[in-house]
């Protein structure tokens, strides 16, 4: 009994311990500065930078509609950006996991000598800095760029093709940072799966079609969730790839926040942006959640 | 400007000059624009005096506001533009430093006193100024005059222009355009202005900084850009071509300011000094390719930069170029048409 007291409080102990510091570390970078973002999303913008301590809600009137006062004025075009981030993080997503899916049950039948090279090269692109990576981006579709040529060489077009400065920029550019994301949670969950299961669903008759979307899929579910969670969200606030591949003219909310900070003097407007996209994301998480932890009842029962 | 640098990086790279660490007798901080100033200089200034210099970037006035404001302490010298020369000096943030009792002050340009605040050079040295044009291919374009044939050409090649990410400095063209002040607080002006560019934005290729590489490989044939791109026509002349639009320009001037905490004044004030040596302000602007606000260093330029109708314009040319002011609470008017305009 004695003993057994002993242990689990030392247990408790050493948990506490260990807890510690990443709690101290959470506590102060980051409910602190994100106290400092919510009270200051509620204050009036100082006059260059920084704030004046009064009662300011219309910051958020700006954006949604209400509340408004006699300077503030609803304008659409903060929801329209916002929801042409939500366009841009979604096509990320797809198109990162269109690349990822495949190439994880690639990967994960190799031999593992090949395996941990490949895993190497995955994360490779991370020992050079972001922006030099898209600044590559940039040398490579612009129209006198390495794309252009090639395809000029070989004769498929007479004119250089207009790929730089446009949507279509900035999702190749996205993708591109965003793919090892994707890749490295579904790998997880693929490597895991258990083939016994698949040859199991032949045995019993499934075709190729249904083996997938009745086995392999839910299995990997997991993995494909975790990692459109893991793109969608830094993919949302980004503002360096639409500045440099969209050149300015793609605009999405992280750049808003970005000139609302710098170059419009205008910090409670920015944190309230910078609230709302947290709000929406945090609000995504918690109804997956929801749908998960569900599932899983349902599952127990 | 070359301010360009320190803006693509985005990040305060610290440059450390130090001639002999060992006889360090002090040491000095500055804190500027991106390339904005010769390194020899600040190397000639640190072997000169046994002072260890250290030197920090910034690429917006409003960047370099906010870690001031934000208690960044140890920089003695900064380099706000006028306007915010005058915000800072309004805020308490710098100290007297009373350049104009300095060796050499009579030879600054009292064209260049532009502080409204400072209006004797009490407080700040005048550094270089410079008018904001455009920057572009002569392949392409043969001669560029105006920015009405500017627009002209983008609208024949749609994403072959770029302008500057800069809601003042963009918006100021379309106020230029419709005829008001770059200043204007007039909200019918401002919106004049926001429709002019929104009617170009399908035309133009991108809202950027950074276009000196684009311009010189052909991928735009014309940029938007500061006069410290004549650096580049000077050294590819039959390639790149800068020029003051006929309907006129922006402008901007830095002055060199000391910081009210600074920890080494008397360091930074025997900078100031230094700066103002003729033959120093010369060898300054043969690097920055900016205006020059040293009369006596003019004498010393090389004929190329002294004869550039961009660097050193006609009284004609000069009397068409606007400076930016503080608009204080009616930026806001600027900042929602821009937002407009990045939207749409």
């Amino acid at each position: 009994m004695i003993a057994g007291d002993t242990i689990s409080t030392r247990k408790k102990r050493a948990l506490f311990l260990l807890l510690m510091p990443i709690t101290l570390v959470l506590g102060i970078f980051f409910l602190i500065p994100l106290g400092i973002m919510i009270t200051y999303s509620f204050l009036e913008p100082g006059l260059y930078g920084g704030v004046e301590w009064n009662w300011y809600p219309y910051n958020y009137g700006r954006i949604l509609g209400w509340p408004l006062n006699d300077y503030e004025e609803f304008e659409p075009i903060y929801l329209a950006i916002f929801l042409n981030s939500l366009k841009i993080a979604g096509l990320t997503v797809l198109f990162s996991l269109l690349i990822c899916y495949p190439a994880a049950f690639w990967v994960s039948r190799m031999s593992p000598r090949r395996k941990n090279f490949v895993l190497f090269l995955i994360t490779l692109p991370f020992f050079a800095n972001l922006l030099i990576r898209i600044y590559a981006w940039l040398l490579l579709l612009r129209p006198t760029g390495f794309i252009n040529s090639l395809l000029q060489g070989v004769g498929l077009i007479d004119q250089p093709l207009d790929m730089l400065f446009s949507n279509f920029a900035v999702i190749v550019g996205m993708v591109y940072i965003f793919t090892p994301f994707m890749f490295l949670p579904i790998y997880a969950n693929v490597e895991k799966l258990d083939y016994s299961l698949v040859r199991a669903s032949q045995d019993l008759g499934a075709g190729p079609v249904q083996t997938f979307l009745r086995v392999i899929l839910p299995l990997t579910a997991p993995g494909i969730i975790g990692g459109s969670i893991i793109v969608f969200i830094p993919a949302l606030g980004n503002f360096i790839v639409p500045a440099f591949l969209g050149g300015s003219k793609v605009q999405m909310t992280g750049n808003l926040i970005e000139r609302s900070f710098l170059q419009s003097r205008d910090w409670p407007f920015g944190a309230a942006l910078a609230l709302l996209i947290m709000g929406s994301v945090v609000l995504l998480l918690v109804i997956q959640f929801a749908r998960a932890s569900r599932r899983e009842s349902r599952g127990a029962a | 400007m070359r301010k360009v640098l320190g803006r693509i990086v985005g990040v305060a790279s610290v440059l450390m000059l130090s001639a002999n660490m060992a006889t360090a007798e002090g040491k000095l901080s500055l804190y500027n624009w991106g390339d904005y100033i010769n390194p020899e200089i600040i190397d000639q200034f640190s072997k000169e005096n046994g002072v260890e210099v250290t030197l920090d970037t910034y690429s917006t006035n409003e960047e370099m506001l906010a870690r001031i404001q934000a208690g960044a302490s140890g920089y003695d010298l900064v380099w706000p533009s006028v306007h915010m020369h005058d915000i800072m000096q309004q805020l308490g943030l710098l100290q007297a430093a009373h350049p104009n009792q300095m060796p050499g002050w009579d030879n600054i340009d009292k064209a260049a006193m532009r502080s409204h605040e400072d209006p004797n050079g009490d407080y700040c040295l005048p550094y270089a100024w410079g008018a904001v044009g455009i920057l572009y291919n002569k392949k392409m374009i043969p001669e560029l005059k105006s920015w009405n044939q500017f627009f002209e050409y983008a609208k024949a090649n749609p994403g072959k222009v770029t302008m500057l990410d800069d809601l003042r400095e963009t918006l100021g063209v379309g106020l230029i355009m419709t005829g008001a002040t770059v200043n204007s607080r007039n909200p019918e002006e401002i919106t004049k202005a926001e429709n002019f560019i929104m009617e170009q934005k399908p035309n133009i290729g991108a809202f950027r900084y950074d276009v000196i590489p684009l311009v010189t490989s052909g991928d735009i044939a014309a940029g938007h850009y500061y006069v410290g791109g004549v650096l580049n026509t000077l050294q590819n002349p039959d390639l790149l071509g800068f020029v003051i639009p006929e309907e006129g320009a922006t402008m901007y001037q830095e002055d060199v300011c000391l910081l009210a905490n600074a920890p080494n004044p008397d360091n930074a004030k025997l900078f100031m000094q230094f700066l103002l040596r003729p033959e120093i302000a010369a060898k300054n602007s043969e690097r920055l390719t900016n205006g020059v606000v040293n009369t006596a260093a003019v004498d010393l330029l090389p004929d190329a930069l002294k004869s550039n109708p961009s660097i050193n314009p006609s009284p004609e040319v000069r009397a068409k170029l606007q400076i930016f002011e503080d608009l204080g609470k009616d930026l806001r008017l600027y900042t929602r048409a821009w937002d407009r305009i990045k939207a749409n």
